[in-house]
């Protein structure tokens, strides 16, 4: 009974836009990158992500580079309440209980955290402790002050385990953040390591999201997708269709 | 004499293991001028500190029991809680933190926020209990208050201010800066027991000023009349001390001081500063359990003229006889007083009151409210509620959690047996985690805990303190049925011997219960079972699931439907609904899908971070699911779900594999279901037991 409830889920998920729209998903061994400003809702956007894997029964890492971890636990509560309500998914508590076994969080203070001992720590888990994830979210990395080598050793890592790594990176220049292509001006040394780079935009009470790169090709296009400003899910924008 | 509730602190002292709490203890009993000798602690010169009262405790360096000890300062009568670290004892630790209106909280300035700090703070925040911090050990290399005040706001997300910067810092701290009164402080004589005030040093004025000036801003939150007078540029020391009272006493604002226990530096301040920033008891309010009203909650009120509410919190076999610890919440306590204990409905008459010091005890005529006093001769348990005659009251129930691991012992001979008797006695009373029993099949006597630890803590005090000789089984888990799927049941027990028969036919459905361990439901119509038998399938579906047919452990989590039934107007009898109870439930027992549960821990690891991918493996090889790891520079953190069953012997694998360099704490977390392949070998062990036995 349950699993069909979830697949139902599954199957319905705002995700699957995502995935078809990038031809099929990130992909071992890519990077993908979630670029905004501070505050849009990249944090809600992996966990996203995350919380679809999981559902999938696929286990996830979440490696966060902020100061506390308690939150981000609420956050996997709240986002999983939110996807439970829309069908009735029974016993739903318990449920969660069984999908959060396949979730590790890892979290580095940013000054202390180079990337090797980052890697060196998430090669342990998936190694050592036998955490078959195939999926790495990470949440938070100082993109300007790791710099692309970082991201290439992310990159060079993702490869060699078989991973799909997702990366929020926060934009903080002042404005235009983006160019003529829809490409962040403070990504632009990174962008040949990134393979799906999609940037979040507020429009009015919207955030809007547009794939600026998509594996080899370049060209922004509006991914018909926005984020439901009360849930915090990424939804389906009725209006881009409409447009 | 009483004294008056306005000058009276009960606190207790909180921290992770080794970061001086004990040795802080011992240096406040100093200066309260309470004994004369400062000891170490494990100590060099064999004696101890004073608050460690047990021979195992100093042997172990830790503190197990919670005995309390009265101090005064300032013109204040502090008592001191003294809290057990070891989260093995958490019932001892939500006793003391019941009894207790504030704490400190020690921190290590190096180790800083550590695993057992975390616990604690939980703790802390879930009585409401105000808390000033202590940065201890400022004297010890790569020593940084400022980086723990930084964890203490970023960790436990408190908004900690410091009160005090250190002059000097590792081999090089002398003295320090108040923050407060803008003086340096230097603790001199052999014992630190003169304070030299001075101006502060030229060169750390101006990270002085800094330091106020960012204390003040945080504190004039809590302050109107402070923020004005900043704002003016004359902040008083009345109006900033006003101001940090009310921050604290509302849990808004944690203040934090620094120093050294061992190098005798910064305690007398620490001591100002409970008596001007923590509440005394009238601040606090109390509530407790109307007895006569189901339940109904009554707050209590500090008048020392009202009806007396005391609360027994520790009860201590001491060389001076049975000591019984109570703190009074409401009235007060006269010699000759006359009392009666909620629970046993029992009188007792108000003997020997005494107030008790590090190492001695001084006789009193009475107590009023808020304090904590012992009594001599009075026979009750830890928990007890004594009240005025025609009060009816308990103080709030403490959540008891059932035991997770049980031990079976055996008395070496006769004597060993009857001390070991008195020993299990005297422990069930002072600790409701601790519980004992003889299975009725081995025979054996069964005791039950909370950990490992727990156990081995009382078996190694019936050897001391009793003389109680005994040998030890294995631990064994306590596992738990339950059922997972509803099942219908139609059961009729019948049976014919010569002149008087049984009969009973019960018809009804066994639920599973989500949450909880059993509910009784009675929804039969029309007298179809007759009402004084109904109890009777109560009782009888209740004894019946005290052994689950799985491997003989308590089922939990069942609710029990009675819809229907038959009745025989001269066979039907209370044994005959209680068998059919019975029977009922094993017929239909395993379509209800009864699995395994276990219990699952809580565990937290903590250690260098290069030992972090050696603990990932550790938990996973243990069916463990690590939540989260952290890792800040070189140190890190794992926190992880795991079967008890999986963790004896772990403190040893972790020593081994880390070269002692990390620690781990464990307390209960939950229920959780056992795999099939595991169910599936406890099973088969049961059977074999079972089979041994039967052949005996
Ligand atoms: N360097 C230094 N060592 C201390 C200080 N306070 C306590 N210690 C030592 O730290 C160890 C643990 O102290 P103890 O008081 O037993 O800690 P507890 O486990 O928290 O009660 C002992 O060896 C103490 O001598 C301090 O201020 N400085």
């Amino acid at each position: 009974m349950t699993l069909t409830v979830k697949e139902e889920l599954i199957k319905r998920s705002p995700l699957r836009i995502l995935e078809k729209s990038i031809s099929g998903g990130l992909g071992k061994g890519n990077i993908g990158v979630l670029a905004s400003r501070k505050g849009v809702g990249k944090t809600a956007c992996l966990v996203h992500i995350a919380a679809d894997k999981l559902l999938q029964d696929k286990p996830i890492i979440h490696v966060s580079y902020a100061s506390r971890v308690d939150h981000i636990i609420t956050w996997y509560e709240d986002i999983f309440k939110e996807i439970a309500k829309k069908p009735k998914m029974k016993s739903t508590l318990d449920t969660f209980d069984e999908l959060i076994r396949k979730r590790v969080i890892m979290n580095f203070k940013q000054d202390g955290a180079r990337t090797e001992q980052v890697l060196r720590s998430l090669e342990a888990m998936i190694v050592h402790a036998n955490f078959r994830a195939e999926t790495v979210i990470v949440d938070g990395l100082d993109f300007a002050q790791a710099g692309p080598e970082d991201l290439r050793k992310f990159k060079d890592f993702a490869g060699r385990l078989g991973l799909e790594v997702w990366f929020s990176a926060s934009l903080k220049k002042d404005d235009p953040l983006f160019d003529d292509r829809g490409i962040p001006f403070e990504l632009k040394g990174y962008l040949d390591i990134v393979d799906v780079l999609i940037s979040l935009q507020l429009h009015g009470d919207h955030v809007h999201f547009s794939l600026v790169k998509d594996h080899d090709r370049l060209a922004p296009k509006d991914l018909r997708l926005k984020l439901d400003p009360t849930t915090l899910l990424i939804a389906k924008d009725v209006r881009a269709r409409a447009r | 004499m009483s004294t008056d509730i306005a000058r009276m602190r009960n606190i207790g002292i909180s921290a992770h293991i080794d970061s001086g709490k004990t040795t802080l203890t011992e240096r406040i009993l100093f200066y309260c001028k309470k004994i004369h000798k400062i000891h170490e602690v494990k100590g060099k010169d064999g004696v101890g500190a004073t608050m460690d009262s047990m021979d195992l405790e100093r042997e172990r360096g830790i503190t197990i029991t919670s005995a309390t000890t009265n101090v005064e300062w300032a013109d204040h009568s502090i008592n001191i809680i003294d809290t057990p670290g070891h989260v093995d004892f958490t019932i001892e630790v939500e006793r003391s933190l019941r009894v207790l209106d504030s704490a400190i909280l020690v921190l290590c300035s190096v180790g800083g926020v550590q695993s057992q700090t975390i616990t604690v703070d939980r703790q802390l925040r879930r009585y409401n209990v105000p808390f000033i911090a202590f940065i201890n050990k400022l004297d010890r290399v790569g020593a940084n208050p400022f980086k723990v005040r930084e964890q203490i706001a970023d960790k436990l997300g408190h908004n900690a201010v410091l009160m005090q910067i250190p002059i000097g810092l590792e081999s090089a701290f002398r003295g320090l800066v108040d923050l407060v009164t803008m003086k340096a402080l230097y603790f001199d004589g052999p014992e630190g027991e003169d304070i030299r005030v001075e101006a502060i040093p030229a060169e750390l004025a101006a990270e002085a000023a800094e330091k106020r000036e960012e204390m003040l801003d945080a504190v004039s939150m809590h302050s109107d009349d402070l923020m004005e007078a900043v704002l003016e540029g004359r902040p008083t020391e009345e109006l900033v001390r006003a101001a940090v009272r009310r921050g604290v006493v509302t849990r808004k604002l944690v203040p934090v001081f620094v120093g050294s226990a061992y190098r005798n530096k910064g305690i007398q301040p620490l001591l100002d500063a409970v008596v001007h920033y923590l509440p005394n008891p009238s601040e606090v309010e109390n509530r407790a359990i109307d007895l006569d009203r189901e339940g109904a909650e009554r707050v209590l009120t500090d008048d020392a003229s009202a009806k007396t509410v005391a609360l027994a919190f520790k009860l201590e076999d001491g060389s001076y006889g049975q000591l019984t610890y109570i703190r009074i919440y409401q009235g007060s306590l006269r010699k000759g007083d006359e009392l009666v204990n909620t629970r046993s409905g029992q009188k007792i008459k108000v003997g020997r009151l005494v107030r008790m010091h590090a190492d001695t005890m001084a006789e009193i005529q009475e107590a009023g409210s808020g304090d904590i006093v012992a009594l001599f001769g009075v026979e009750c348990a830890s928990g007890d509620t004594f009240c005025s005659p025609g009060l009816n009251l308990a103080m709030t129930a403490i959540y008891v959690p059932e035991p997770v691991i049980s031990l079976a012992i055996e008395p070496v001979d006769k004597n060993a047996s009857d001390r070991m008797a008195k020993a299990l006695n005297r422990f069930t009373k002072e600790d409701p985690t601790f519980r004992t029993h003889v299975d009725p099949e081995s025979n054996e006597t069964i005791i039950q805990g909370m950990g490992e630890l727990h156990l081995d803590v009382y078996v190694e005090r019936m050897k001391r303190e009793y003389r109680a000789e005994v040998k030890t089984g294995m631990p064994q888990v306590a596992y738990r049925e339950a059922i997972s799927q509803k099942v219908d049941f139609d059961y009729t027990h019948k049976k014919q011997t010569g002149g008087s028969g049984q009969y009973a036919r019960i018809i009804g459905r066994l639920e599973p219960l989500g949450k909880g361990t059993y509910e009784f439901s009675n929804e039969v119509r029309g007298g179809r079972i007759p009402r004084e038998f109904i109890p009777s399938c109560d009782k009888g579906f209740k004894a019946v699931m005290k052994k689950g047919q799985l491997i003989g452990f308590p089922v939990t989590g069942v609710r029990v439907v009675l819809t229907d039934g038959q009745y025989h107007p001269v066979d039907s009898s209370d044994i005959a609904f209680q068998t059919a109870a019975q029977g009922a439930f094993r017929q239909v027992y395993a379509m209800a899908k009864p699995q395994i549960l276990e219990p699952i821990m809580k565990v937290s690891v903590e250690g260098p971070t290069e030992f972090a991918g050696n603990v990932f493996a550790t938990i996973s090889q243990r069916r463990g699911t690590i939540v989260s790891s952290v890792e800040d520079g070189t140190f890190s953190r794992v926190d992880a779900e795991v079967p008890l069953s999986e963790m004896f012997g772990y403190s040893m694998v972790l020593r081994s594999l880390t070269q002692g360099k990390a620690e781990f704490t464990m307390e209960f977390l939950k229920y959780g279901r056992v795999p099939p392949h595991i169910a599936e070998l406890l099973m088969e062990q049961h059977l074999e037991k079972k089979k041994k036995e039967s052949q005996k």
